[in-house]
């Protein structure tokens, strides 16, 4: 079992100009990952671009994995231009993921963006109480509605532009509906954009809510030995590819 | 083909000569999983100071074409949490182990030296005089010429490890920086450290490293390494470690040919954890391929005159 293999690009799946669905068959025994676990992705051995690409796992079973691509520079162009057959050199699964929720406590996923990839995994495991708020730009950037709507009881849908439910971002429609959820012990699990995990980290310090969240930044080798990837906690900086990505809220400096 | 792959490095045997270039392979721990530690030439460790250190705040890293910019800050767990929690699993493994060190003025510098002298399973040590990502007070340590021997000198004077220092590029003459260390008592020089560099997102007209500069690394400064390394070969008689791009056996050939004893491998970690390996299976098909019995014997092997 290895956390260093070759795989085979099984599907790519375009979703839109923007973001791909990359499905890959790894060639050798790996290990399974965690719900909030994280892979670094290299498409070809190119020199420039030259570092993998961190992706949080989106989808799996025992003969593939998924990931959400986001165009974001030229490795993610390589990744989005792959072709069924094409090779890929897999590191991972990577980091920490999400704490199993307890019993009593009512899970809150909180996604922006492609954060859905990161907390995707988490939607079909918890009990039918779970809520889901999610929240994209626009409707078209919705990605993997549908398949949500399968696995999720209570989603609450926004977009910035109002093109679809609540006009704003899913920390703000998190916030509105607080008062009113009056669900046992809630406990929030996100993943998001910079701007909505500050004002998300501010919602839940305003009410006490605990929670965990996955936290993105440049990274290099992603097994905790170049230190590039650090934020700052209140035991001093730690790396989000080993200590994290996910961290309690309780840790974050902000 | 059976080929002789081993190097001296002052008193230190080396099976191979692919070493680890420091930060970039943490404390061996982190790459036990995905390389047979005992397989390398010598593990040189993320630099260590006397007390923990910090380190500067994110973003640390940036990529740029073919290489990538960090300004990680030499933060470290100090050398005293070194030898206690680190040490022990390091010296397991049937290889060399050299702590890089660094200081932010000369008591530091021996200080940390002196005890890492003082304690079993470190037979090396590698003095960082030249990290860019520091003050200017303590920059000069690597830039003038005066100071470096004089801080290579107390260092050598309570030291019986072998001593390698590790040279800036960020200069005007390194092949003088190399024959200041070596003139002060250094066994072997290592280089090039990362080239001072910089990057600007235009859209928020901010730099994209906290920092604002960082240390270059990977494929981009492979040409300023290979120049560097040939002119410090014809400068000084100690063994070079010579590193900066280097991703496949070719790369660490070309470093040799210019006259590097040993290489340091350090960006291409990033890029695979197994890098290294790779580099040495690179190594023997080029002396196959070449009928080369000896590493030992292409060292220097550049043919230049005309």
């Amino acid at each position: 079992m290895s956390r260093f293999f070759q795989a085979e690009v099984a599907g790519n799946i375009h979703l839109s100009q923007t973001h791909n669905i990359l499905r890959i068959t790894p060639l050798q025994p790996h290990v399974s990952p965690a719900p909030g676990q994280f892979y670094l992705l290299r498409a070809s051995e190119t020199l420039d671009p030259l570092l993998r690409r961190p992706f949080s796992i989106l989808r799996w079973d025992d003969a593939h994995l998924e990931f959400l691509v986001r165009l974001r520079g030229g490795g993610t162009l390589l990744l989005r231009n792959m072709m069924p057959g094409d090779g890929i050199d897999v590191l991972g699964p990577l980091g920490k993921g999400y704490p199993e929720p307890l019993k009593d406590e009512t899970p809150i996923l909180v996604a922006g963006g492609v954060g859905i990839a990161s907390v995707f995994p988490l939607i079909g495991s918890l009990h039918a109480g779970t809520r889901l708020f999610y929240g994209a730009m626009n409707s078209a950037e919705l990605y993997l509605l549908d398949d949500i709507k399968k696995l999720a009881g209570h989603i609450h849908i926004s977009t910035d532009d109002g093109s679809k439910g609540f006009k704003g971002n899913a920390v703000e429609r998190l916030n509105e509906s607080m008062d009113d959820l009056a669900v046992a012990k809630p406990t929030v699990y996100a993943c998001g954009p910079e701007g909505m995990i500050a004002s998300l980290l501010k919602v839940l310090k305003d009410r006490g809510i605990p929670g965990y969240i996955s936290f993105e930044e440049k990274m290099a080798c992603g097994i905790g030995a170049c230190l590039g990837c650090v934020i700052k906690t209140k035991q001093g900086y730690k790396r989000v590819c080993k200590e994290g990505p996910v961290f309690n809220v309780r840790e974050i400096v902000h | 083909m059976n080929v002789n792959l081993s190097v001296n490095i002052g008193k230190i045997g080396l099976k191979n000569p692919v070493m680890t270039a420091s930060g970039t392979f943490g404390y061996g721990e982190e790459y036990a999983e995905f390389v047979d530690l005992a397989g390398l030439g010598a593990i040189v460790v993320k630099g260590l100071s006397l007390l923990p250190r910090e380190g500067n705040p994110p973003p640390r890293i940036v990529e740029t074409p073919a290489g990538m910019l960090n300004a990680i800050g030499l933060q470290n767990i100090g050398v005293e949490s070194f030898i206690e929690e680190k040490l022990p699993f390091l010296r397991q493994f049937n290889v060399p182990v050299i702590a890089n060190f660094f200081g932010d003025s000369m008591d530091e510098y021996v200080g940390a030296a002196e005890r890492l002298s003082d304690v079993n399973g470190i037979e090396g040590l590698e003095m960082n005089i030249s990290c860019p990502n520091k003050q200017a007070g303590w920059l000069v340590f690597g830039t003038d010429p005066e100071t470096t021997f004089e801080v290579v000198s107390a260092v050598r004077e309570v030291t019986d490890l072998t001593l390698i220092v590790k040279l800036s590029p960020n200069v005007t003459d390194i092949a003088l920086m190399a024959r200041v260390a070596e003139d002060a008592g250094a066994d072997a020089v290592s280089l090039i450290n990362t080239v001072s560099g910089m990057a600007i997102d235009i859209k928020t007209r901010r730099p994209k490293l906290a920092n604002i500069t960082g240390g270059l690394s990977g494929p981009a400064i492979k040409p300023i390494g290979i120049r560097m390394v040939w002119e410090v070969f014809r400068a000084v008689g100690i063994p070079i470690i010579g590193s900066g791009g280097i991703m496949d056996g070719e790369d660490a050939i070309e470093y040799m040919l210019a006259g590097a004893t040993a290489v340091a491998v350090g960006t291409a970690n990033f890029v695979s954890p197994a890098a290294t390996m790779d580099i040495l299976s690179g190594i023997k098909d080029y002396m196959t391929t070449y009928g080369i019995k000896d590493i030992s014997s292409i060292k220097g092997g550049l043919i230049w005159e005309r």
